[in-house]
């Protein structure tokens, strides 16, 4: 095979969703952005926007009412798309699984590639399941 | 003109937790709001009910990923009460110590967000630098950077070692320098003077009517500091000043939280200074069978409020007020007849915290309404 030109690459663009945590997971996906962690070094870019992402991080417990955004959030990203799951929230419900609105894990309704637990877990242990998963994005 | 309905959220950019809401607008202006919750309701009250005290204090912390030792702070605060138990001088200011830290990280945490909001990322970064400081020391001193779970009833899990607590004195300073910077920017720089002063206003009489408290009613001239009006740990014996101001829009909510910070730097090399060298005692299971009380703190975005009734050991009603849901009402009300443009701005400037305010509620303006469990889910599909 002829060798691709690999700076025309695109940028790896991330969504996160918080579907019902307690903004724990959600502060420390954020910290990624911060100086001391700083995840565009790897050219990630924290966007809002289904369509253009590769990436897509849940945190927090699915709650049901949730769940209906999630799938749809999940269905209009386009291929390609890898699925993380940071926190013990999404893996398992963690500390709320026993809650009268927890609609189970994510991987549940969604399938999910990277998980990351803690709780929440440190912003390098994040940075580290968000290489895999643009890993994953590249080799598919 | 035809009335257009905008809906912002639940996962959007301009919101960084998940609300709904719907904008019906005129042009530009917005003409009313209604809002959507419920996307991070998880049902906490029950969750904190047929467990023992010691059990219930890890859920409690867990309502809230910013202000984690407020909450758990407030529990305690009640179960101690219940059980008529004093803790000792060290333990206090201890525990006032990581209260005030927690301030510090949440403020600029918003502070940060607000910056955002505006389009100012550079100070944002700058901001949340400074914040990684604070989640040091918290992890030096409780292990953990978001959910510190410290206290005990009557106690403490760690003690702070000499060493500790010079590290919180250098962490002070050296971010007191930078934070007078931050601050004078903000009171100077032109964008965002123009982006925040006079927007979201909010007169006293109004903060009245919609019960605003913490910060934000500090801001529009009312006097109110659980820390003041009803002192918990230590702040009986600190000098401290509650910062009131009497303007009331974005401007001055950020720059009452910036002097805000200050003042807990204060408190806390106070507290460093008065640290006595007793030791803090050993911590037991809770022995409680029967009681039930109410406690309250000053958390970062204003009064939290805890009720517990706890039979045979377990604890069977649990009542948690946050602050965000005494003023989450006003958006409604502060939302008419603004542009579009600054609706995030607005939002932002209040400090919602979403994650521990979500309970059920349903209240129209002309009839309550009384629903069945199965009703209450069928109609709001959660
Ligand atoms: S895993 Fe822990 S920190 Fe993360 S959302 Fe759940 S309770 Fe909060």
């Amino acid at each position: 095979m002829k060798k691709k030109h690999n700076y025309v690459k695109k940028s790896p663009w991330v969504i996160d969703y918080d579907v019902g945590g307690c903004n724990g997971c959600n502060l420390e996906v954020l910290a990624t952005l911060t100086p001391r962690y700083d995840v565009e070094r790897f050219g990630v870019v924290y966007k809002s926007s289904p369509k253009n992402a590769d990436v897509l991080i849940v945190q927090g417990c699915l709650n049901k009412k949730a769940v209906k955004r999630l799938k749809k959030i999940y269905s209009q990203m386009a291929e390609k798309k890898v699925v993380m799951a940071v926190g013990s929230c999404a893996i398992t419900g963690g500390p709320f699984a026993e809650a009268y609105n927890f609609a189970g894990p994510v991987d549940k309704h969604i399938p999910v590639s990277v998980y990351v637990p803690g709780c929440p877990p440190r912003p390098e242990a994040i940075i580290d399941g968000l290489l895999k998963a643009l890993r994953m994005v590249k080799e598919e | 003109m035809h009335d257009f309905v905008m809906p912002v959220g639940p996962q959007s950019p301009a919101l960084k937790e998940p609300m709904l809401l719907k904008l019906k607008l005129e042009g530009e202006e917005v003409r009313s709001v209604d809002m959507r919750l419920g996307y991070t309701h998880k049902g906490v009250e029950g969750l904190l009910e047929g467990k023992n005290v010691d059990q219930a204090m890890y859920v409690a912390s867990r309502i809230c990923g910013i202000c984690s030792i407020s909450h758990e702070r407030a529990f305690i605060r009640t179960v101690e009460d219940m059980m008529k138990k004093e803790v000792n001088e060290r333990v206090k200011l201890i525990r006032t110590i990581l209260f005030e830290l927690e301030r510090i990280s949440s403020h600029l945490l918003w502070a940060g967000f607000m910056m955002h909001e505006i389009g100012f990322d550079t100070l944002f970064q700058y901001l949340w630098r400074e914040r990684e400081g604070v989640l040091d020391l918290f992890e030096s001193i409780c292990g953990n950077r978001v959910h510190k779970n410290i206290c005990k009833i009557g106690s403490l899990r760690y003690d702070i070692a000499p060493v500790q607590e010079r590290e919180v004195l250098d962490c002070l300073d050296s971010m007191q320098e930078k934070l007078k910077d931050y601050e004078d920017e903000i009171k100077k720089n032109k964008v965002i003077k123009e982006r925040l002063k006079g927007v979201g206003k909010i007169s006293k009489k109004t903060a009245i009517e919609y019960g605003l408290i913490g910060p934000n009613a500090r801001a529009s001239g009312i006097d109110n500091d659980v820390r003041r009006i009803d002192p918990y740990d230590s702040y009986a014996d600190i000098n401290f000043k509650t910062i009131v101001i009497k303007k009331g829009d974005a401007m001055e909510r950020t720059l009452l939280r910036m002097r805000e910070v200050h003042e807990s730097m204060g408190i806390i090399r106070q507290c460093v200074e008065m640290l006595p060298s007793e030791k803090i005692p050993k911590f037991s299971l809770t022995n409680i069978k029967e009681g039930e009380a109410i406690g309250r703190v000053e958390a970062p975005r204003g009064e939290l409020f805890y009720f517990l009734k706890v039979e045979d050991g377990l604890i069977r009603r649990a009542k948690v007020r946050t602050p965000t849901f005494a003023f989450i009402k006003i958006l409604e009300k502060i939302l008419k007849g603004v542009k579009i443009g600054d609706v995030p701005v607005i939002v932002a400037s209040l400090d919602p915290c979403f994650s521990c305010m979500e309970r059920v509620l349903v209240a129209k303006e002309d009839r309550e309404e009384w629903m069945t469990e199965a009703e209450f889910r069928r109609k709001y599909s959660c």
